[in-house]
């Protein structure tokens, strides 16, 4: 920023202030607003036409993502629901009942209760990433409803909150891998890689809310005409294009990566079987087309 | 488990590519069928910032005035509140203005649309201030 030549500088005379103020603060005034206009990508305010063409590729890019992401998603999920698993192995305590099942999958997918018995630290920082993302998800409801629904208009506060608890919760997560030894000797790099996309996205979030923000009018019609199948322009800025890109990166890579996590628990053997070997005899598929022994018995 | 082949991985990348365009080329219904906020039109000629700049970062712009004015007691009229008010109040049938922040109104219209709240009115004035010697 280049020096302002202005009295006020030297002085710190508050009555000087006031007394000056009407001459010097006006020129100064539009200078600090200048140096704070958001460059709309090359600077230049660029034509409608434009602003449509990148909506409308946005949109193609959400469209192909979207697709790759339910289909490959629900390919996923068919597979886990088709993969044996013949043996019974809840760890135990393990309920015995199928209520009992259904309270433990909460509490697991609530509270994250085994990953607290097991760390205390990726417990705290898994749960404040993923509670806040999870409220940072339902704010963006704003912007594909109209009228937006009363409760997404209420919880719009919690969510400046959420954000930052994302944020920080993403950034525990990646120290961990960096700072632990145990953790990094074993971080892949895929493992380093979704961190930082994810650290990125709630980055370039916060970026836009609260230092380079973005026409979030336009926003609201390009993500209504999204869903509704009529392409409308996108704001050029280039903290929303990068949000957006990542995001359709990761709903790209979804269904190949680890973050896979997130139906496969509901597939979890250890956590969504019975306790109940007394009460039934379990029997696994190919033991069922053996001959029967007669007479035979256990330990006879 | 079984891993998903390249094969696999290529049909399936081109399944999805194929749904990807089709639903580009669905028909265009126009413009009109997305919703956009109606705003009112202002009285002044020119806004202080141009209308780009205005709708992403009219909010710093009074935040920054009013620490300027509330601070330091720099008063200032380009980013003012009151000026904003000024241009952009409309009157209704009997001549009354109606405040800014009611709905359909200049500044609650994109609010609403944007689900964002507005803090401004629990202080200011929400029409322009009426000068005495105009009064009826």
């Amino acid at each position: 920023m280049p020096v302002c030549p202005s009295p006020r500088v030297a002085s710190d005379s508050l009555l000087q202030d006031r007394a000056s103020a009407p001459a010097q603060s006006a020129p100064e005034h539009e200078h600090q607003a200048k140096n704070r206009r958001r460059p709309v990508l090359a600077g230049a305010v660029l034509p409608g036409r434009i602003l449509l063409l990148l909506g409308t590729i946005f949109a193609g890019l959400f469209y192909f993502a979207t697709a790759v992401f339910l289909v490959g998603v629900g390919a996923r999920v068919a597979r886990y629901a088709r993969t044996p698993a013949p043996l019974v192995i809840p760890t135990t305590p393990a309920p015995t009942t199928h209520a009992g099942v259904v309270a433990r999958m909460f509490r697991e997918v609530v509270f994250f209760e085994s990953l607290f018995k097991g760390s205390k630290w990726s417990w705290l920082f898994g749960w404040l990433f993923h509670f806040g993302m999870l409220i940072v998800l339902a704010q963006h409801f704003r912007y594909f409803t109209q009228p937006v629904w009363s409760w997404v208009v209420m919880i719009q506060w919690v969510g400046s909150y959420a954000s930052f608890a994302m944020f920080a919760g993403l950034a525990g997560l990646w120290a961990r891998r960096v700072l632990v030894d145990r953790i990094r000797y074993i971080s892949a790099p895929s493992d380093h890689l979704m961190l930082a996309l994810l650290l990125a996205i709630a980055g370039s979030g916060l970026v836009m809310k609260h230092s380079a923000h973005t026409d979030i009018v336009s926003l609201k019609a390009f993500s209504l005409g999204l869903v509704s199948f009529d392409w409308q322009p996108l704001p050029a800025d280039a903290p929303l294009l990068v949000h957006l890109s990542l995001v359709i990166i990761l709903m790209l890579i979804f269904p190949f990566s680890k973050l896979l996590h997130a139906p496969g628990v509901f597939f979890s053997p250890t956590r969504n079987m019975r306790d109940n070997p007394r009460e039934h005899r379990h029997v696994a598929p190919w033991a069922k087309e053996l001959p029967e022994r007669s007479g035979g018995t256990d330990g006879a | 488990m079984a891993r998903i082949g390249g094969n696999q991985l290529c049909q399936f990348g081109i399944v999805s590519l194929i749904l990807g365009c089709v639903t580009l080329w669905a028909p265009v219904a126009g413009y009109s069928d997305v919703a956009t906020p109606k705003i009112p039109a202002a009285q002044g000629e020119q806004c202080v910032e141009p209308v780009e700049i205005m709708r992403r970062d009219h909010f710093d712009f009074m935040k920054h005035d009013r620490d300027k004015t509330v601070h330091e007691g720099i008063r200032t009229i380009k980013h003012s509140l009151a000026g904003c008010i000024d241009c952009h109040a409309t009157k209704n049938a009997s001549g009354q203005f109606v405040p800014i922040n009611a709905e359909g109104e200049f500044c609650q219209t994109c609010h609403t649309y944007a689900a964002v709240k507005i803090d401004c009115f629990t202080c200011h004035a929400t029409v322009p201030a009426v000068k005495m010697s105009q009064s009826p």
